[in-house]
């Protein structure tokens, strides 16, 4: 249990902080295998000025190499399945340049008449080498399939829209540059000149910017690292959605952690005692309380930045705009996971841990349960209920520590739930031809998917929280239990009991998580984003209600079936 | 002895534990009879089956053969939810470690079973007072099992066990966590419940709880090996307990 | 009784029927059976011995219980010297063993059977003092006295519990060991008569419990 909360806790922790450095390095790597330029200069502008501005970027003695001028025509294209995108297309040399030169990953480069596809673009589209594309009327074979850092990842290729204005989401493709001339003047379409260029400094992008600044023709310059921030654009969404999950898993780790603790305190006050009254000190009795919990809770900070690992590149590239493989987590992560691990550790153990310490060895050593307090007005309220509410409630009042946790627990999960709901609700701008939703938008899928992911995460994690609590108080309470069944409770109305007194807890927990994931919208977004349509959030709150007290109510009726006979006995002696 | 005042009434009863090899015959084809008003006493040493005999007789545990007859219904077939009707209404238990709910008062300790049978809370109240009373705790009636002695626990349980006025008391070793002092006030209380007409069937291996009985039945190996009415006798007068001869 | 008698008087002189009466105080309901002479004969014979003496009240018709009785200085030494003893009544156990293992032996009773008529009867007199005592007041210095006998009398029932369960569980090897006793070699063909005998023992046990073939070996 702890061990699997750990892993799920520190694998969501690790991803989202080793995201933004796992874009960049992916950047870098393709970077370095398509020569990737340090500057790339583009112009909306037409003229003879523009091509020698630009030009005579290439003349600057920072500037060691240059690729172009060459033309960025802006079209349409559609594939054969009639999805329809905007998209850019470079003119360029049929022989490979000294740099940006796009890195084949299937097919061969460009030849008169034929065209390559970006890979990420490629993927959405569903085109492979081979497919025909038909690129405003006209079809052209698609001769290849290449990355580039040049540009943005898909769907960021255009880099600067018609004119120099604002781009739509586009694709990348690459044609000869007759091609290229052709299909702007056949169709007059809007063109931008661009030159790429390698600086004697790679790192010194800011300060040639700063020193080329036209007034007119207007040129902007790109540079690689604006590329590669550029690029971490599509994880905006992500890297919060882990961050903030990984920290609500660490919550609900602790609560089902901290409620299997207190289930086995009784035997680990005994154990404490046995260590006392052999002549142990207290630090060496909290040692090897807590090894335990540590052992566990690294071996799941293990296994969870395995995990991690394994499942970075598929987050942190969902498009296919790039190439490289990604290390193992950094130190920065190690550290993070390996402090949730601890806390989540500590917090688990503190409690049985101080409340062995605390209690006298003789005590301890004939253990009975801590002493109840008694909340006289609950149990005037419960007199009132019908038998099963009147045995949850006192129940729960036996633990109110516990029910805390439980309704926090749901709270989490309830929150987690609505906040999946509202993003769904959102409307979706599509990657199609003005937003047409032919084309799914990558980062809002990516978004969902790693939503819905950590929610079921999160859920699953609940729901075993959920059977813990059961399954600890049906434990904690089997000699109550017993008692009301000598008494005359019926298995029902224990079983009733029993869930009632997960369900009291549950249901303010719901509604305190819906009152946050509301509260919390209003403040962030200050109410001009969708919200989840309010059926749906209660719907999602009640289910959650519901499916707590269908799961408690197996372990409630196992317990409730448990011989009586014997538990008494058992007690007896 | 008629059929009709029988308030429990045992044929061919046989309860075994475990499968197989280890198995063994807690209660060995018992037959019993228990009048309305008897107050009987088991006896026997530990593991002889008397305490199986009693979480037979409150439908507690099922026989493996036999049958098991309170109040002229036959229970050995019937179901959990039936079984915790007939024990809220017709029997009321005594066990050896109290058993009460920890976190419940005394008072509200002796109004459970009335809130479960569905009583409502005040006349529940009202009853749980009159019997506190009765075994002499009206004054603890909101302290805690745990700030109550050994004696009064098992005293309060006894008033637990009478509050829906069942047919039948059964009692676990009602002693045998109490120093004799504590043992007198329950001894003092069976006595009281004895004369009142209540019927009772105590599981002890306490020689004061049985000889306190109307009949002691012996029982050893999970049968009976005794059957002596202790009520009746001719007294031969305190006289002969002591030499008093000069 | 001499001696409680004589305590008695240690503290003030007085009238026959007065110690009777702080006798039977403290008896409680044992005292009741006590004969209403018997202070009188023990007083006259503590009077012959010399440790009391006694003395016409005055001004009342001369009769046995209206002489007022004191202590005699060597009333008073015996009183002293009682006090001091540590003496203690012995229980005659040893009696009813050697009934039992003589029954066994003869074979003239079933030992088991023995032991249980005994602890019948023991019942029913803890029975008695049992409910003497729930009829005292509970401040009653008797009840103390009661108490006293209850638990003897519990002493004595489950010393004949053990006896019971060693005479019903380990007959032969009682026997056995009664016949070596006796007559060293020819132990072994009495300890096969001693079984087949006890075959009888079992008998009881099945006619008492109704049924009985399969009875569960060892508790």
């Amino acid at each position: 249990m702890l061990l699997l909360a750990v892993t799920v806790a520190t694998a969501t922790l690790a991803m989202g902080l080793s995201l933004r450095g796992a874009s960049d390095a992916l950047y870098v790597q393709t970077r370095a295998a398509t020569a990737g330029p340090d500057v790339v200069a583009l112009s909306g502008d037409t003229g003879r000025a523009v091509t020698s501005a630009l030009t005579g970027l290439a003349d600057d003695p920072e500037v060691v190499a240059h690729h172009g001028p060459y033309q960025i025509v802006y079209a349409d294209l559609t594939t054969r399945g009639s999805a329809t995108s905007p998209v850019v297309v470079h003119g360029f040399d049929e022989r490979p340049a000294a740099i940006n030169r796009p890195l084949l990953t299937s097919g061969r480069w460009i030849r008169p008449g034929g065209t390559v596809l970006e890979r990420g673009f490629a993927t959405e589209l569903g085109v492979k080498v081979g497919d025909r594309v038909t690129i405003e009327g006209r079809a052209y074979p698609v001769l290849g399939i290449a990355v580039t850092a040049a540009t943005s990842i898909y769907p960021w290729a255009a880099q600067i829209g018609p004119g120099g204005g604002p781009s739509n989401y586009t694709g990348l493709a690459w044609m000869t540059r007759a091609d290229a001339r052709e299909l702007a003047a056949a169709h007059d379409l809007p063109v931008t000149t661009a030159i790429d260029l390698k600086l004697k400094d790679p790192g010194a992008t800011e300060a040639f910017r700063e020193a080329h600044r036209f007034p007119a023709p207007r040129v902007n310059l790109h540079s690689w690292q604006f590329n590669a921030e550029q690029d971490a654009r599509i994880l905006r969404n992500s890297e919060p959605i882990l961050i903030v999950g990984s920290w609500l898993l660490a919550f609900l780790a602790i609560t089902g952690v901290a409620a299997l603790a207190t289930g086995r305190a009784l035997e680990q006050t005994r154990r404490a005692g046995l260590l006392k009254a052999v002549g142990a000190t207290p630090a060496l009795i909290a040692t090897v309380l807590l090894t335990e919990y540590l052992t566990l809770a690294l071996a799941g900070e293990a296994l969870g930045l395995a995990i991690a690992r394994l499942a970075m590149p598929a987050l942190a590239s969902p498009t296919a705009s790039r190439i490289g493989d990604l290390g193992g987590p950094g130190t920065g992560t190690v550290i993070a996971t390996t402090v949730l691990a601890l806390v989540v550790a500590v917090l688990s153990a503190l409690r049985p841990t101080l409340r062995a310490l605390r209690t006298a060895t003789v005590t301890a050593l004939s253990a009975a349960a801590h002493q109840p307090r008694r909340r006289p007005w609950l149990t005037a309220l419960s007199a009132l209920l019908p038998t099963p509410l009147l045995l949850g409630l006192r129940l729960t009042a036996r633990h109110p520590g516990r029910a805390v946790l439980q309704a926090g627990s749901i709270a989490t999960t309830v929150f987690a739930i609505a906040t999946l709901l509202a993003l769904f609700a959102e409307p979706v701008r599509g990657y199609g031809l003005n937003g047409s939703p032919a084309l799914p938008n990558l980062r809002d899928a990516h978004d969902r998917r790693l939503l819905l992911a950590v929610t079921a995460l999160l859920i699953v994690l609940a729901l075993v929280n959920a059977i813990t609590f059961t399954w600890t108080m049906a434990i904690e309470a089997r000699t109550n239990v017993a008692i009301a069944r000598a008494l005359g409770a019926t298995p029902g109305q224990v079983t009733a009991g029993l869930s009632a007194a997960q369900l009291l807890p549950a249901v303010p927990g719901a509604a305190l998580g819906v009152l946050l994931h509301l509260g919390l919208r209003w403040l962030l977004t200050a109410g001009n984003a969708a919200d989840a349509p309010v059926p749906w959030l209660l719907g999602a709150a009640l289910a959650t209600v519901l499916a707590t007290a269908a799961l408690t109510a197996l372990p409630a009726r196992l317990a409730a079936r448990r011989p009586v006979a014997r538990t008494l006995s058992a007690e007896a002696t | 002895m008629s059929e009709s005042s029988a308030v429990i009434q045992v044929r061919g009863l046989v309860k075994e534990h475990g499968q197989g090899e280890s198995r063994v015959r807690a209660v060995d084809e018992v037959d019993l009879e228990v009048p309305q008003g008897e107050m009987l006493a088991v006896m026997g040493p530990s593991g002889c089956g008397k305490s199986t005999l009693l979480h037979l007789l409150g439908g507690l545990e099922r026989p493996t053969r036999g049958e098991v007859w309170v109040a002229g219904r036959r229970i050995d077939g019937l179901s959990e939810r039936a079984l915790a009707r007939l024990r809220r209404r017709s029997v009321g238990f005594v066990f050896q470690a109290f058993h009460l709910v920890e976190e419940l008062s005394a008072a509200e300790n002796v109004e459970l079973p009335a809130l479960l049978a569905g009583g409502s809370p005040r006349q529940a109240r009202r009853r749980a007072g009159v019997l506190l009373e009765r075994v002499g705790l009206a004054a603890r009636a909101r302290h805690l099992p745990s700030q109550l002695s050994g004696g009064q626990r098992q005293r309060v349980a006894i008033a637990r066990a009478l509050v829906n006025e069942p047919l039948v008391v059964l009692a676990d070793e009602p002693t045998g966590n109490l120093d004799s002092a504590a043992s007198l006030e329950v001894l003092r209380i069976f006595e009281e419940l004895r004369a009142a007409g209540q019927t009772l069937v105590i599981v002890t291996h306490d020689e004061r709880v049985a000889a306190g009985a109307d009949r002691l039945i012996s029982m050893r190996d999970g049968m009976f090996v005794d059957d002596t009415r202790l009520a009746g006798a001719t007294p031969r007068g305190l006289g002969d307990l002591l030499n008093l001869d000069g | 009784m001499q001696d409680a008698v004589l305590a008695m008087l240690a503290k003030e002189p007085s009238h026959g029927y007065g110690l009777r009466a702080r006798l039977r105080q403290s008896l409680g309901p044992l005292g009741e059976s006590m004969n209403p002479g018997q202070i009188y004969v023990t007083l006259a014979r503590l009077e012959k011995a010399g440790l009391v003496v006694s003395e016409r009240a005055d001004g009342l018709p001369e009769r046995p219980d209206r002489k007022i009785y004191a202590l005699t200085p060597a009333g008073q030494q015996r009183v002293a010297a009682w006090l001091a003893e540590v003496g203690w009544p012995k229980p005659d156990l040893a009696e009813f063993h050697l009934k039992l293992v003589a029954a066994s032996a003869a074979r003239l009773a079933d030992p088991v059977e023995l032991v249980g008529a005994q602890r019948r009867e023991l019942l029913r007199r803890l029975r008695e003092a049992q409910h003497a005592i729930l009829a005292e007041a509970a401040e009653s210095k008797a009840v103390l006295l009661l108490e006293g006998v209850v638990l003897r009398l519990q002493a004595d029932l489950r010393w004949l519990e053990a006896c019971e369960q060693a005479w019903s569980r380990g007959a032969d090897a009682f026997d056995r060991a009664w016949g070596e006793g006796e007559a060293g070699a020819q132990g072994g063909a009495k300890a096969r008569g001693g079984a087949a005998a006890w075959d009888g023992v079992e008998g009881r046990f099945k006619a008492g419990g109704g049924r009985g073939d399969d009875r569960v070996e060892g508790v």
